[in-house]
């Protein structure tokens, strides 16, 4: 017997013989960066997780968690791929306690699945995080990915929001940290070291967040500029007011009329909570915008509003772009570094799109170019790019590329000096190098 | 290494005003809030990043323990050298090195003292959210090292969601920056994991801490109740409204009367509970959301409230919550603060079982708690020369971790694990979950030089 069949004859023992996947036709879709799995395993409980984990540490075999796929452009090339470990089947909200405020959800359940079932429990409330592929993406996937949408501008992202997780450790070791209050400092947070740790330091199987009560009202203000030192300028006014809008987004031209919107500039305002706080907003924000010389300003209500969001968080999808670029940088620079990212694109000829957590520092690039076409042109621009990040206290990451891309770019940039920690923790956590190996950070 | 020759050595390293290492001086530093004591060898004042380093490169170096300590408040044991060795004080590094209103932080050292850096703020009309109780006299480095928490945190998260970036010192004196001003560092959350460890982990030299505008609106209610159990019930009734207030504080009789004999801040020494509930945000909505609140406190037979009018009954109010701790400290010779956290919901059956410990143990508790959040504080009054009620004591404040627990809670909510509560741990850790924690040790400080014996329990004995 071949050791891949010994491997997949162990992982049907496991699981089951329907929840191994091993016809090359099938395995095909799971590929990552070209290197298509042996197997994609469905395991259905943490205890089938477990021992599937155990079995790949001491034989030594490269495991890749997933979910629906929807990050699976993101990262680094895997140094080896032998099983892609689906977590769809743990797919069950756990324990939802409403009085409380808190739920617990395996990773396979997807986030609209647990927004539904939110708001049409009780009195309604919501899991605050609003990333892109809300439809598709799992919560596992959002927690390991760390990812965040608009909103996190009111109700900042997982590290605050969580309150525990499950998780299976690269050795088998089923592991549970942190709990269900809101205070908890009980041993090392090892929720927080999970959160965005891309699967490479244990497999999440369930988490445990907070929940807010579904906002009373909401609206949109939009304003358009066509001046980005005017559109900047209102978004730091509003900053460093006492308004507390739940995000403030800043796109381009470009990103805006993909929207459906007209102007060279776009600042979106979501508002939400009680009603007289929601209008009062909408009234002052809008002359605060007058004064900046406003070229058009829009409210939009209910179905409207809704709409609008899903769009912009959803954008890399609306707008179809070959590569996503996320800056994370200072909060007053947003802006700035937008303008000086369309001057290095239209230099070097490559159209892209922008829009941007205005209120956190961040800024999303989405090139909308055929990149095969232009791969030069496309990694000085990244370079440079990250050149700008870095020179406003940042970083630049590559959220999403062609994987032809990345043998020539460093998809999580430089590491920096806390790298040999991160190293350690890897090595400590993960000795045989099981989960997610050459993806992470400095090939992590 | 002779300890003559290691003070000599850091003599050398950082200047003789910088070590201390007479019998006062460890006298001085052989204690915090807990009621652990134990002598460290030398004490040792930094005054620089590059001091920082080079003490603990000394101490990697020749194997020697160390321990890192602010302002020695820590209620665990976490700032005891229970292993003697260095101690480091960091409070001399107390300098606010980057006011960087622009961008919403601020750099600061960690000797800086919490209500230090919230009054310069406040001039400038911004806020650094966490609120610990000691604010007055604890530092940044203590209150991150320690994840210190404070009324305030039901609404804005605990010191570790406002702790961005750090320059951290390792465990083999490099120096290393973790996060910064600018959000989602690519990487492992370092300073995720670093809030609450303890000093175990790494020593914090600089800190980029979060700061915000100053809400618009406040309104503090004080609701006064003639049962404890009507005060629980009224918040849960409130979160389960959907109404999350910025604090939820409640107190018993017991400390009730200790704050009024202290303080005469005004509160009714008869009732059985009070409730200080505060919102803050837009003023918009904020009187309609008083109402709704005010009418779940009569729903639960609140007997009288009091709104703040102005901010010096606000300052009232909270002077009297604040100093709660030090008002029942007045009582006994001793007191030992539990710091069990349940899900909110539980906290009225938590409460009616704590009282049930201080019965059987025949121990005065006064209770003072973040209710809001389900963090209790259970405080056991005693006289630690009585060496049977000083049994008794610790034997109450297990059940009360145990009790917790059991409720799905947690033995720590922000005081910390430290030495006190180690035994507490395979409460609601297995073996395996703090195996995990051991591995994370091990990749900071494989030589367990750092604040040794304090967080992780031996994991043989836990088993």
């Amino acid at each position: 017997m071949s050791s891949e069949s010994q491997m997949t004859s162990a992982m049907k023992e496991i699981v089951g013989e329907a929840n191994v996947i091993q016809d090359p036709d099938r395995t095909k879709a799971y590929a990552v960066d070209g290197l298509t799995p042996k197997a994609v395993v469905s395991p259905g409980s943490v205890e089938e997780v477990s021992k599937l984990l155990a079995h790949a540490n001491s034989e030594k075999l490269a495991v890749v968690p997933r979910g629906n796929g929807t990050k699976m452009a993101q990262g680094g090339v895997p140094r080896k791929l032998d099983v892609v470990l689906s977590m769809l089947r743990l797919n069950r909200m756990t324990e939802h306690d409403v009085p409380n405020l808190s739920l617990s959800v395996q990773a396979g359940m997807t986030l609209s699945a647990v927004q539904e079932k939110l708001a049409a429990t009780g009195k309604g409330s919501f899991l605050p995080l609003d990333p892109p592929y809300t439809g598709q993406a799992t919560i596992g996937g959002v927690i390991a990915a760390n990812s965040s949408g608009p909103r996190r501008y009111l109700y900042s992202t997982a590290r605050d929001l969580l309150l525990g997780l499950k998780a299976v450790s690269p050795n088998g070791d089923v592991v549970a940290f942190g709990g269900k209050t809101v205070k908890n400092v009980s041993g090392y947070d090892m929720t927080k070291l999970m959160i965005g740790s891309w699967g490479a330091l244990g497999v999440i199987t369930e988490i445990t967040t907070k929940l807010l009560p579904l906002p009373e009202a909401s609206a949109t203000l939009l304003a358009s500029f066509d001046d980005l030192s005017k559109a900047g300028s209102l978004t730091r006014r509003v900053l460093h007011s006492v308004l507390l809008p739940s995000a403030m987004e800043l796109t381009d031209g470009n990103a805006a009329s993909r929207l459906g919107h007209a102007g060279k500039y776009l600042v979106a305002f979501s508002l939400e909570g009680v009603g007289e706080a929601v209008e009062r907003q909408l009234v002052e924000i809008g002359e605060m915008a007058k004064k900046e010389g406003v070229s058009e300003a829009k409210v939009f209500r209910g179905d409207q509003d809704r709409a609008f969001w899903i769009n912009v968080r959803d954008f890399a999808a609306v707008a179809g772009a070959s590569v996503i670029l996320k800056s994370n940088v200072v909060i007053s620079k947003t802006a700035e570094l937008l303008g000086m990212y369309e001057k290095i694109a239209q230099a070097a000829g490559i159209a892209c799109a922008y829009t941007g957590h205005a209120g956190n520092g961040i800024l999303k690039s989405y090139i909308m170019e055929n990149v095969t076409a232009k791969t030069d042109p496309v990694v000085d621009l990244i370079g440079r790019f990250t050149a700008e990040a870095v020179k406003c206290d940042g970083n630049l990451v590559v959220e999403s590329c062609p994987s032809g891309l990345k043998t020539k770019i460093s998809v999580w940039g430089q590491p920096r000096s806390d790298f040999a920690v991160m190293r350690r923790l890897k090595d400590e956590l993960d000795p045989a190098g099981v989960l997610n190996p050459g993806r992470f950070v400095g090939g992590i | 290494m002779e300890k003559e020759t290691m003070i000599g050595e850091l003599v050398r390293l950082v200047g003789k005003d910088n070590v201390l290492h007479s019998e006062m001086h460890y006298k001085l530093y052989e204690y915090d809030a807990s009621l652990i004591r134990s002598k460290p060898d030398c004490i040792v004042l930094p005054t620089s990043t590059e001091q920082v380093s080079k003490v603990v490169k000394f101490a990697h170096d020749h194997k020697i323990r160390l321990i890192a300590r602010g302002a020695g408040t820590n209620l665990s044991g976490g700032s005891v050298s229970i292993q003697g060795g260095i101690a480091i004080v960091m409070t001399k590094m107390n300098q606010i090195l980057d006011m960087d209103i622009e961008n919403l932080r601020v750099v600061v050292q960690p000797g800086v003292v919490t209500l230090d850096l919230k009054n310069v703020l406040a001039k400038h009309g911004y806020l650094y959210q966490p609120d610990p109780a000691s604010e007055k006299v604890t530092t940044i480095g203590g209150n991150f090292g320690e994840n210190a928490g404070g009324p305030h945190c039901l609404k804005y998260g605990v010191t570790s969601n406002h702790v961005l970036g750090a320059e951290i010192v390792l465990s083999d004196g490099q120096v290393v920056q973790v996060g910064g001003k600018a959000l989602d560092n690519p990487g492992y959350d370092l300073m995720g994991v670093l809030g609450a460890s303890e000093g175990t982990l790494a020593i914090v030299t600089k800190a980029v801490l979060r700061i915000m505008p100053k809400a618009e609106a406040v309104k503090t209610m004080l609701c006064i109740y003639n049962s404890i159990e009507d005060g629980g019930n009224t918040v849960t009734a409130i979160i389960g409204e959907g109404i999350i207030p910025a604090t939820l504080e409640m107190m018993d009789n017991l400390t009730i009367k200790a704050v009024e004999e202290a303080y005469r801040v005004g509160f009714p020494t008869d009732a059985a509970a009070i409730l200080i509930i505060e919102l803050d945000g837009l003023k918009d909505g904020m009187e309609r959301l008083t109402e709704r609140i005010l009418e779940i406190c009569r729903l639960h037979n609140v007997r009288e409230i009091r709104v703040a009018k102005d901010q010096a009954e606000r300052d009232k109010i909270w002077a009297g919550r604040k100093g709660a701790f030090g008002a029942v400290g007045r009582l006994r010779p001793n007191y030992l603060v539990n710091d069990g956290t349940v899900p909110r919901t539980r906290l009225p059956e938590t409460l009616a079982r704590v009282v049930e410990i201080g019965k059987k143990y025949k121990l005065p508790i006064a209770n003072v708690f973040h209710a809001g959040d389900g963090n209790l504080h259970p405080l056991i009054l005693f006289d630690e020369r009585d060496k049977d009620e000083l049994e008794r004591v610790h034997a109450a404040a297990t059940e009360i971790m145990k009790v917790c627990a059991d409720m799905g809670g947690t033995i720590s909510g922000e005081h910390g694990i430290g030495l006190e509560k180690l035994h507490g741990m395979s409460m609601i850790f297995s073996p395996k979950d703090i195996a995990a924690m051991k591995r994370v040790k091990a990749a900071f400080d494989p030589l367990n030089l750092m604040n040794p014996g304090k967080v992780l329990p031996d994991t043989e004995k836990a088993a």
